[in-house]
């Protein structure tokens, strides 16, 4: 029993050392996103409009695709299911609570992370094994303004303007099923009761919420990848990790914005 | 002795891991302008780590580091003084140099110029062409980095060192296991740099290299010392056949080549 609940309470602490070493390093890469603001901005934007293409315009293909997916089957069931029971006028606040505060950022964190995450924590992770951080260091190139920044920044803004996409495929395909399916809904009252169900407070919300979902997800990412020096061996299990502690953290955060929206939204 | 020091080590302990046993003691050592120093030693008596730590890579395990009469400490983040003193200083790895693999051979000797200049990576280079054709890389400009042969990447490790021009180079095993021409060519570059070499405006370059084996540096280094046992020590200061001898024996070191 002993030996359980010393095992139990190492694992514990382990964990709580590891959430206060990402806080220290989110705290560093914000320390030096600031500092370092005007410093060889004809490096470092080359670097985040790579990492906007890489983590958002290339992504945009799949985040279309699962949008399409997701207003094919949450809203055009719940079209046809309302209809059914005559309270269509309840879509809109459907769509807004389902898709608008809920689904979109976090769907689109999900697949940028899937895709993006793990090519990171290699990425850094094969350039901290091979040393290319001590070299930038030596060449007076700050390798978090270098390397992180840049990576968050991209990721971050990327996770925003996916959510966005997200939820405009989902409306549109949503909308169409409901043509298809002989629910009569013309666009207008459609448009008309998500706009009546959305408070101001919701687009803040959405923004919040894919933006930090975007930069923590990136954060853990160059944490597990630079953060500490890895043997090339142990970049797969970074990788791992990364998606493991970016899925909890996620959901934590979600939590956290509920209760913000419980407490603001009331 | 009118030269100025430019790196000094005081009492320092050389550890390659903060808290680890040291791999030298008591190192006290002043490196002046126009030196040009050969550190030998076996392999893992700590002349790599030597080097970074004049390189404020890694920090002393004691006593104190002085970069240009300044006091030099190791910090999580550089304020803008300690980032000017540092690019005064350049530092060329072993084994390959550590290139930044992503980037081609033309990019990795520009970043440098580019980021702390303040000008777009087209214009970085443009203005390490010459540099690039100094070191025989216009061939290679356009290949990645990480491609090219071990020889060549340390000559692009070269390159990007120098491309800050910088006053100080720190050469950790450059030619370790690098074919005659290679070796050759290496040694005729380093006497011309330590001269006054056109890619630096005819400004002598202060060095400081590490090498398995000093023969290749005979007559050519100036000082020599040698880590050995735990413990630093200097061999010959000066050598008399030295620098000067050099360049008289190769007739044409100095013409410009850029």
């Amino acid at each position: 029993m002993d030996e359980l609940a010393g095992r139990l309470g190492r694992r514990v602490l382990g964990q709580l050392e590891m959430i206060r070493q990402i806080g220290a390093f989110t705290l560093i890469t914000f320390g030096v996103t600031v500092t370092k603001l005007g410093v060889a901005p004809q490096v470092v934007r080359p670097l985040i409009r790579e990492q906007i293409v890489r983590s958002g315009v290339r992504l945009l293909p799949i985040i279309a695709f699962i949008g399409t997916a997701l207003g094919l089957l949450i809203i055009g069931q719940t079209l046809r299911l309302l209809h059914q029971v005559g309270q269509q006028e309840l879509v809109g606040s459907l769509i807004v609570t389902v898709l608008i505060r809920e689904l979109a950022p976090l769907t689109a964190a999900l697949v940028v992370l899937a895709r993006v995450g793990t090519p990171t924590v290699v990425e850094l992770g094969t350039a901290r094994a091979l040393g290319e951080v001590e070299a930038l260091e030596a060449l007076g190139i700050d390798p978090i303004h270098y390397l992180v920044v840049p990576r968050v920044m991209g990721i971050t803004i990327a996770v925003f303007a996916l959510s966005v996409y997200l939820l405009l495929f989902a409306l549109a395909s949503g909308w169409l099923v409901s043509v298809v399916s002989n629910v009569s809904l013309p666009l207008g009252t459609y448009l008309g009761q998500i706009a009546g169900a959305l408070r101001w407070q919701d687009f803040p919300l959405l923004a919040a919420k894919s933006l930090t979902f975007g930069g923590v997800g990136a954060l853990i990412a160059c944490y597990q990848g630079l953060a500490r020096p890895l043997r090339l061996e142990e970049v797969p299990g970074a990788a791992t990790r990364t998606v493991a502690q970016s899925v909890v953290a996620f959901l934590v955060l979600d939590a956290v914005f509920l209760v913000l929206q419980l407490l603001t939204f009331s | 002795m009118n030269a100025l020091p430019v790196i000094e080590l005081v009492g320092a302990g050389i550890s390659a891991e903060v808290g680890a046993e040291p791999l030298l003691r008591g190192v006290s050592w002043t490196v002046f302008a126009g030196d040009f120093w050969v550190i030998t030693g076996s392999h893992g008596s700590g002349k790599s780590v030597l080097l970074e730590t004049l390189a404020g890579i890694r920090p002393c395990a004691a006593g104190n580091l002085r970069w240009f009469g300044q006091p030099f400490q190791v910090t999580g983040s550089e304020d803008s003084g300690q980032s000017a003193l540092r690019r005064r200083l350049g530092l060329v790895f072993e084994g390959g140099g550590r290139v930044f693999s992503q980037l081609s051979v033309a990019e990795n000797i520009a970043l440098p110029v580019s980021y702390h200049d303040g000008c777009s990576m087209g214009e970085a280079l443009y203005r390490t062409a010459p540099l690039r054709s100094a070191l025989d890389l216009d061939r290679l400009a356009a290949a990645p980095a990480g491609r090219v042969g071990r020889g060549w990447m340390q000559r692009v490790a070269l390159g990007r060192a120098l491309a800050l021009q910088p006053e100080v180079l720190l050469l950790d095993n450059p030619v370790a296991g690098l074919d005659p021409s290679h070796l050759r060519w290496w040694q005729e570059f380093l006497v011309a740099l330590a001269a006054g070499h056109p890619v630096t405006h005819g400004r002598p370059v202060t060095l400081v290299l590490t090498a398995d084996d000093a023969r290749p540096w005979d007559g050519i280094g100036r000082q020599f010392a040698e880590t050995r046992d735990r413990a630093w020590q200097v061999l010959a200061e000066p050598v008399p056949s030295g620098l000067e001898d050099a360049i008289s024996q190769r007739p044409g070191l100095l013409s410009p080549t850029v």
